[in-house]
C-alpha cells in the first residue's frame, strides 16, 4: 500500500515543482539541465520503490504514475477552469514587433533569449514578428508579419 | 491585427485575472525552502541528540538521533561513567529501540540478552569504579517504518534501578 501513496507524492511533488519553476526552465534543456533532471528522477525513484526490488513493486508504481498522468490530463480536459492551474495558459511576449518588457520580466526571459528564440523560427529580428506567444511548454511561437 | 486564436489581449497580453500568479509562485518556492530550511535544522533527522542522567556517582549517557528517515542507518552510543563500582550493569531498552527497526550490530558483545517484562536488557557486566564503559548499537530503520515511539533507557545494578532517560524517536517517512 504504501509504494502507492510514495508513487502518488512523489508524482504530486514533481508536478508542483515543475508548475512553480517557470516554463521557460523547462523548454530550455542545457546539458546541465539534462543531468539535472536524470539527478531528480533517481533520487524520487529511490524515495518512492527504496529498497523493493520487485516486479509486483515496479507494476503498482508505474501503474500509479500513469493512472495520475491520465488523471490529471482528464480533469484538464473535462474542467476548463483547471486548466490555468494545471497546464498554465500562453501569454503574449510580442506584439507587432515590439517585446512586452512586463511580460518578459515575469517569465525570466531576456530579449536576447526571444531573438534567439525568432531566429530559430527562422526570423532575422524581433521587428519581423508580428506575435510572438509563450506556450504553456515552455516554446515561444510566432507569427511573422506579413 | 487579429488576435491569434484563442487568445486575447485581455488574458493573455494584459495578464487580467492573473496578476496573483506570481504571488502563489513564490508562496510555493517559499514553503519549499522553508522545508530545507527545516532540514538544516535537524527537524528531519539524523543528527545524534545527547541525554543525560546522573545520581549517586553514576551518569548514563545517550548518543542517538531523536528523528530519523526510512531506510536510515544510524548509531547509538550508552556511555556509562561510574564513580562507584556496578556490578551487574543492564541497560534496559524499550521495544521502540527495535520495532521497525534492524540492530546490524553491538560493540561489544554484552555478557547477555534477556527479555524483561517487555523490555530489552542487556547484561553489561561490571563497570570497576573510575571507570567508563561504552556501548555501540548500529542499526538501520526498515524502508517502509514511519511514526513516533518512546525509546526510553533505563540503567540498573542487577535489579536495582539507578537511573533512567525518558526519550522519544520520531521516524519520518
Amino acid at each position: 500500500m504504501d509504494l502507492v501513496i510514495r508513487a502518488a507524492v512523489a508524482f504530486a511533488f514533481v508536478y508542483l515543482i515543475t508548475r512553480v519553476i517557470g516554463r521557460r526552465e523547462l523548454s530550455s534543456m542545457q546539458p546541465f539541465d539534462l543531468i539535472l533532471l536524470v539527478m531528480i528522477g533517481d533520487l524520487v525513484q529511490q524515495g518512492v520503490t527504496q529498497n523493493d526490488f520487485s516486479v509486483t513493486g515496479a507494476v503498482l508504481v508505474g501503474g500509479t504514475i500513469a493512472l495520475l498522468t491520465v488523471a490529471v490530463s482528464y480533469l484538464s480536459f473535462r474542467f476548463p477552469r483547471l486548466r490555468p492551474a494545471l497546464d498554465g495558459e500562453p501569454v503574449i511576449v510580442v506584439e507587432d514587433g515590439k517585446p512586452i518588457e512586463r511580460n518578459l520580466r515575469r517569465n525570466r526571459i531576456t530579449v536576447e533569449e526571444l531573438a534567439a528564440a525568432a531566429r530559430q523560427s527562422q526570423l532575422a529580428s524581433i521587428e519581423d514578428v508580428r506575435w510572438g506567444v509563450l506556450e504553456t511548454n515552455g516554446q515561444i511561437s510566432f507569427i511573422p508579419k506579413t | 491585427m487579429a488576435v491569434p486564436d484563442q487568445l486575447t489581449l485581455k488574458r493573455h497580453r494584459d495578464l487580467v485575472g492573473r496578476e496573483r500568479r506570481p504571488y502563489i509562485r513564490w508562496l510555493v518556492l517559499a514553503l519549499i525552502g522553508l522545508v530545507l530550511l527545516l532540514g538544516l535544522a535537524n527537524v528531519f533527522g539524523q543528527k545524534p541528540h545527547t541525554d543525560t542522567a546522573a545520581a549517586d556517582g553514576v551518569e548514563l549517557e545517550v548518543y542517538s538521533p531523536e528523528h530519523l528517515r526510512s531506510g536510515l542507518f544510524f548509531m547509538s552510543r550508552f556511555t556509562i561513567r561510574a564513580e562507584r563500582e556496578l556490578e551487574a550493569a543492564t541497560l534496559l531498552l524499550d521495544p521502540g529501540w527495535m520495532e521497525g527497526i534492524t540492530l546490524n550490530t553491538l560493540v561489544p558483545s554484552p555478557v547477555g540478552e534477556a527479555n524483561r517484562d517487555g523490555r530489552i536488557a542487556f547484561d553489561l557486566g561490571r563497570v570497576r569504579a573510575g571507570t567508563e564503559h561504552v556501548f555501540f548499537l548500529h542499526f538501520q530503520v526498515n524502508p517502509t517504518e514511519t511514526g513516533r515511539r518512546p525509546q526510553d533507557v533505563e540503567l540498573l545494578d542487577g535489579e536495582t534501578p539507578l537511573l533512567a532517560i525518558d526519550r522519544t524517536v520520531t521516524i519520518f517517512p
